[in-house]
Order: C-alpha cells, then structure tokens, then sequence
C-alpha cells in the first residue's frame, strides 16, 4: 500500500528524512529503528572537508528555525572510509547528498562515491544552499548551469539522480525543467528559504552570517506553492520539502503532487516521527478505502470558476 | 547509549526565589548517566516550538533525575506548570562528563541555575575527594543552600546580602590565594561572562579548570552541528572538519579551559 519506485528502485514508504537532518544514521541508531524509513539522506558531503561557519550558527523563530551550519562536513574520502560502513549495514535505501562550488567538484565527489563499496541507491544533489557562497547557490538559480550540471552526473551514475531545489528563485518551474532535461530521475523541494533574525538588545543579526535558512513549519504553505507549479510542470516525480510534522502535512503535500516526502527540521524534536507516520499513513489509506498511496499523488480538486 | 523516553514528574517545586528543581522518573537513563551529562527535554507534548530544551542533571539515582531551572522561556515557564504524575519527552544522558582529577582538590563554581551540573558533581565526589563548594547568586532569596564555610560551603550574592559579596570568581579569589591553586582544579558553570573570566584566569595562571558550556542546540545529538564552539585547534592538522569547531552537545559540553577560545557562546 505505501511501496513506491523511482525508476527500478522500491522504496518502503514515501517517508524520507532531509539531509542534515538525520547525520549519517549513526547518530539515532540507539533509540529509532531505521529499516522502517523509506529513505535516509545523508548530510550534504563535499569534495573536501569544509569546517562550516562560524557559531551563532542556529536560532528558534516562530514555528520554525534559522540556521547557517555552512555545509560543515567530512569530506567524500573520509565519508566513503567512516560513515558507508555503517550505512551499508542499515536496512533501507541510502541517498547521498552531495554539495559543491564547480561543477567537477559534484563530479569528482560523485565519482568517488560510485567507485566505493557502498549500498546508496542514488544521490541528491544540492543547488541550494543558501548558507555559502560555494554552495552551488549559484547553480540553483540558473537553469542553463543546472541542466548542464545534471548532464554531467547523469552521464556517470545510473544510480536515481535527485536535483535539491531551492525557493529563492524567480521561477521554480524553469529549474525543475532544466533538471529534467538533463536527465534528473526526480526534484526535491524545497530546501530552505532565506531568512534573518536580530537580537534588539546588542542589534546585532542572530546568525554569523546575518542571513540563512529557514526551515520548520512556518516555511509549509511556501513548500506546498512551489511544489505545486513544479507539479503542474514536470513529469518527473516530485520529493516535497518544507515544514512537514504530522500525517496530515504528508497527505497534504501528496495531495499537491510530491510522490516522496521528506521529513526535516521536526527530527530535531522527534527523531523517532517517521516510524509513526508510516503507520499513521497506512491506517489512514485503509479508513479511506484507498489502495495505494500513489492514488492521492496529485489528486488536488480544483473547481473551475 | 542514549534512550528516548517518557519521564513521570514526581515533584515540583520552587527552592529559592523564581527558583525551581523537577525531580522525575527516569527507566532507563538515570542510571547510566554520569554528573555533567544533559537531556534534551520536551516540556510536553503540546510543547509548539521547533526545539527541545537541553538541561543539565543536578542530581541522579537508579531510577530518577532532578533537574533545576528558572522559569524565563517557553520551555521552562511550561515546566513550572508540572503536577506530580505529568509526563515528559526526554532524550538522554547526552554530551560527555566531568572528569575529576583524583591528585587535587576540586574547587566547584556554580552560579545561578547553572549550579546543576556542580552540584551532581559535588554529590557524586564529596564524601571521598575534598571539594569546595561555591554558589553564587545576585541575592540571598535565590540561595537553596546554607554558607557554611566550616564544611568548605560557600555562597555569595551579588548584593551581599547573604554569604561573600561579589561574584562567584570574586568569593573565590577571596579563600583562595593564587599560590592555592597548584593542587586544585576548577569546575565552573554558570553565567557567560563568570565563567570566561574563570577561563583567562585559569589560563592566565596555568590552573586546571573544566568548563559546562551552555548553547542554543536544536538535536543535542551532533546532527544538526549548530552548536559549535571555536576551540584552539591543532595548527598543524590539515583536516579542516571539526578542528576549528567542536560540537557542544556531543564533544562537551565539559572543556578544559585551554581546549576552547570563549566561554561566550
């Protein structure tokens, strides 16, 4: 009932949890059972390893949060030798997120992972980070890089190909298009909105970097809005992003069309949700009378006025 | 080992003025726990806001905890409301524990509500290591324990109204000289700007001393990395990742005062 594929790949459920979001897996393995996930994604990794920025890196907003880690990661190598280990050893589908400046640096970090001993059954790609200049920023806004940058991964990995979209963007729909054209096998979104804070008493910004990204609740109906014209313009499928924390936010963003969804800033608070959202979403299709969970994908009623 | 687990409150209640400690049930965690660790708290389960509050253990037995707190954020002011028998989302024991040097003596600092984890620690040590044991306030009606110098217990307020007048690093400048503090280390939490002057004095004057750092986290687990701070890194170390910045929640949230730059987080 809630088996869904991406090209040949069967996932459990739709359920996924959001890069940096969830580590490695590692992290939780004491109290979650992660074999009832449909999908980990692990956090962003880069070409080489990247210290992050500066603390204050994090602040609670209404409804959600701010944050700014500046894709602190490992790097690939020491990815591929300390975190793969443990994650081919997990009972679900592992996607890998990949972060970059260049285009060779995706490649080279993609290429790597493709060579190691490891079970990830795709990967991720993040054009949109909105916390380093380096973050591939500059590849999410334009849809002639993004196309591009997709042609390259996609002519050296037959493993699934995600393209990580963000918000900030004059228009969502060219591209998702333009990963799709170039050969992405679906499009998550979306990744954080630009946000900021100010403490009054000492004027200065909340974070190190006066801007990041928001994320939490208050970003859903802005999540639902993009996931919404991406839908009505691709072909591929749709992974929805932004503010999910209970069944009946997947449901909605199913229902806008995301096939997939991930789950993000609420592990935080519950990092044992999707194990209960899975059920709840099983006993909410059997009340329904539905089938299958790609009955609701899209299943939006619009009146004509 | 960390648990994730549904605490029952078994009491509430205010020890000094605006003061308060929460003792409740624990199945798993408490046993495991070690003085200096924290839990990451969900006050309860209409709780709206995006993150837990992380609180450090002021006290631990087999099968319960205490923790202390002043009721001034969301968080709390809904943990003032608890009743006996109210439920909690915890996650814990996290961090990494103090760790007492057996060749010296321990002088404790704990100031304001920051004063949990010193005082879990002096629990755990004082009937077999010789401690001095300090807390300071602004007042005398925020106290909860008695100055009483003949058991090296000390307070001080900010206003001396009750105890040493001054600071917590001002009362113990003034039992200390600075020749005393060869075979003594320092365990401080405690506000901000106390603790990073115990800092540069510890550093200043090469004396052992263990910091409980205090930071906005969101997992408390090491996932989120949002809770970083800058230590004096390894120069000649060529992997940048985590050598700059070390995670509060997971690398402390005990230093040493010679391991970080700021106490000012």
């Amino acid at each position: 009932m809630l088996a869904l594929k991406i090209k040949d790949i069967t996932f459990k459920n739709p359920i996924m949890v959001a890069s940096g979001t969830y580590g490695y897996g590692n992290e939780v393995s004491d109290f979650v059972n992660l074999s009832k996930f449909g999908a980990i994604i692990t956090k962003s990794v880069t070409r080489n390893p990247r210290e992050g920025n500066p603390p204050p890196r994090i602040f609670e907003v209404s409804s959600g949060m701010l944050n700014s880690i500046g894709l602190a990661n490992l790097g690939v190598e020491k990815y591929i030798e300390e975190k793969i280990p443990y994650l081919n050893k997990i009972d679900t589908n592992i996607i890998i997120n990949i972060a970059g400046t260049r285009i060779d640096d995706y490649v080279e970090t993609l290429e790597m992972l493709e060579g190691a001993d490891s079970k990830h059954i795709g990967y991720e790609i993040n054009i949109s980070c909105p916390n380093v200049k380096e973050g591939g920023m500059q590849f999410g806004v334009s849809p002639d890089m993004t196309k591009e940058l997709t042609q390259e991964l996609r002519k050296r990995t037959d493993k699934i190909l995600i393209m990580k979209l963000s918000p900030n963007v004059t228009s969502i729909e060219e591209i998702g298009l333009a990963s799709q054209d170039g050969g992405a096998d679906a499009v998550s979104a979306i990744n954080t909105v630009m946000g900021m804070s100010v403490d009054i008493k000492t004027k200065k910004p909340r974070l190190s970097t006066i801007m990041g990204g928001l994320s939490g609740p208050c970003i859903k109906p802005v999540a639902l809005a993009n996931i919404h014209k991406l839908f009505k313009t691709l072909d591929i499928p749709i992974i929805g992003i932004g503010g999910i924390s209970n069944c009946d936010d997947v449901i909605e963003f199913m229902l806008t069309g995301s096939r997939f969804v991930e789950l993000g800033t609420i592990n935080y608070k519950y990092p044992n949700l999707v194990e209960t959202l899975v059920d709840q979403l099983q006993s909410y299709l059997e009340e329904q009378s539905i089938d299958h969970i790609k009955n609701i994908v899209g299943d939006l009623m619009i009146e004509n006025k | 080992m960390i648990y994730n687990e549904i605490s029952k409150v078994i009491d509430n209640k205010e020890i000094a003025e605006n003061i308060f400690e929460a003792h409740l049930s624990s199945d798993n965690l408490s046993k495991i726990a070690k003085p200096g660790q924290f839990i990451n708290i969900l006050p309860s389960s209409s709780f709206d806001k995006t993150m837990r509050r992380p609180m450090s253990l002021s006290y631990q037995d087999s099968n319960s905890f205490k923790i202390i707190y002043k009721p001034i954020g969301d968080g709390t002011r809904i943990m003032r409301s608890w009743k006996e028998g109210d439920s909690a989302d915890i996650i814990g024991p996290l961090g990494n524990a103090w760790e007492v040097s057996k060749n010296k003596e321990a002088i404790l600092l704990g100031g304001g509500v920051g004063i949990a984890p010193i005082l879990n620690l002096y629990n755990n040590i004082e009937s077999t290591h010789p401690s001095h044991l300090f807390f300071g306030a602004r007042k005398k009606e925020e106290h909860f324990i008695d100055h009483n110098p003949d058991k090296n217990i000390y307070i001080s307020t900010d206003d001396g109204s009750a105890g040493i007048k001054g600071n917590l690093f001002e009362a113990m400048k003034s039992i200390f000289d600075i020749n005393d503090f060869k075979d003594k280390s320092i365990y401080v939490c405690g506000p901000p700007m106390m603790m990073e002057a115990v800092r540069k004095f510890s550093v200043e004057h090469d004396i052992e001393c263990h910091l409980a750092l205090e930071t906005i986290m969101a997992c408390g687990i090491g996932i989120c990395q949002g809770c970083t701070v800058e230590k004096c890194s390894d120069e000649s170390s060529t992997d940048t990742y985590r050598n700059k910045y070390e995670l509060v929640c997971m690398d402390g949230p005990i230093y040493k005062a010679n391991e970080v730059k700021t106490c000012l987080l």
